[in-house]
């Protein structure tokens, strides 16, 4: 594990790619009442990492449009609050995972130099 | 950019938009017995921020709504026309209401959001502290 750091990349990149998310969720509910304005979302953080390979996780994820079955209005607006919610709740968990997963890597590093945890 | 000063700018931006239309409700309402008054309308739009590069929301402009008010007769009263009919306003309580709804509601999304982009904060500083 010492020898290969690449926990430290991948975690980094799930948590970056979650605050992008939230990021991209935020817009939606802002126009969540502008007429014309379609959802978007990011695409899953696994299709990025297959996309651009492990070893280079700066890549930004594309961004995709959503269709919410019900949720386009008649001016054009395809943005469903549920909907968000629950993106936004799954995007602060995966954060949490992602920072989770770095703050053990760090303590394993620790324990494995011998200092205190 | 940090992708948080981003959500806050665009957190912001629907806040401020919905705290407006709400205050566009309460003065229809308040002016629902003003004989002659239009109820306003607002529409939103979506416009790029500079320093973040997202889609924030923005008031595009607000309108007066061009249907008639209902004419009631009363010819003793001092704004009666010459066949003795006052217009009343135009406001609708059930829309207003309704407006009003949907305008906290997506108010209270925004607000969500930020605690959770504030939480996931939290949890980044987290690590620096160990």
């Amino acid at each position: 594990m010492l020898t290969d750091l690449n926990i430290f990349a991948i975690a980094g990149a799930k948590a970056r790619h979650a605050a992008a998310r939230q990021g991209v969720i935020a817009q939606n509910v802002a126009n969540a009442d502008t007429p014309g304005y379609r959802a978007r979302d990011l695409e899953p953080f696994e299709k990025t990492l297959q996309r651009i390979g492990s070893a280079n996780t700066t890549v930004s994820p594309r961004i995709v449009e959503v269709h919410s079955l019900g949720a386009g209005s008649p001016n054009g607006n395809t943005v469903s609050i549920e909907d968000e919610m629950m993106r936004a709740g799954a995007a602060v968990r995966d954060h949490e995972i992602a920072t989770t997963i770095y703050a053990k890597a760090l303590t394993m590093m620790r324990t494995a130099l011998g200092g205190r945890r | 950019m940090n992708p948080f000063s981003a959500i806050s700018a665009v957190v912001s931006s629907g806040l401020k938009a919905q705290s407006y239309r709400l205050q566009l409700v309460s003065e229809n309402l308040a002016n629902a017995d003003t004989h002659g008054y239009r109820r306003k309308l607002v529409s939103f739009d979506k416009a790029r921020d500079a320093a973040s590069g997202a889609d924030v929301v923005k008031v595009s402009r607000v309108m007066l709504d061009p249907a008639k008010g209902e004419e009631i007769f009363d010819p003793s009263h001092p704004l009666a026309n010459e066949n003795g009919y006052v217009v009343m306003s135009n406001v609708n309580m059930l829309t207003e209401i309704a407006d009003a709804r949907e305008a906290t509601r997506s108010y209270e999304a925004g607000l969500q959001i930020f605690r959770q982009a504030r939480e996931m904060y939290a949890g980044l500083i987290d690590i620096l502290r160990r």
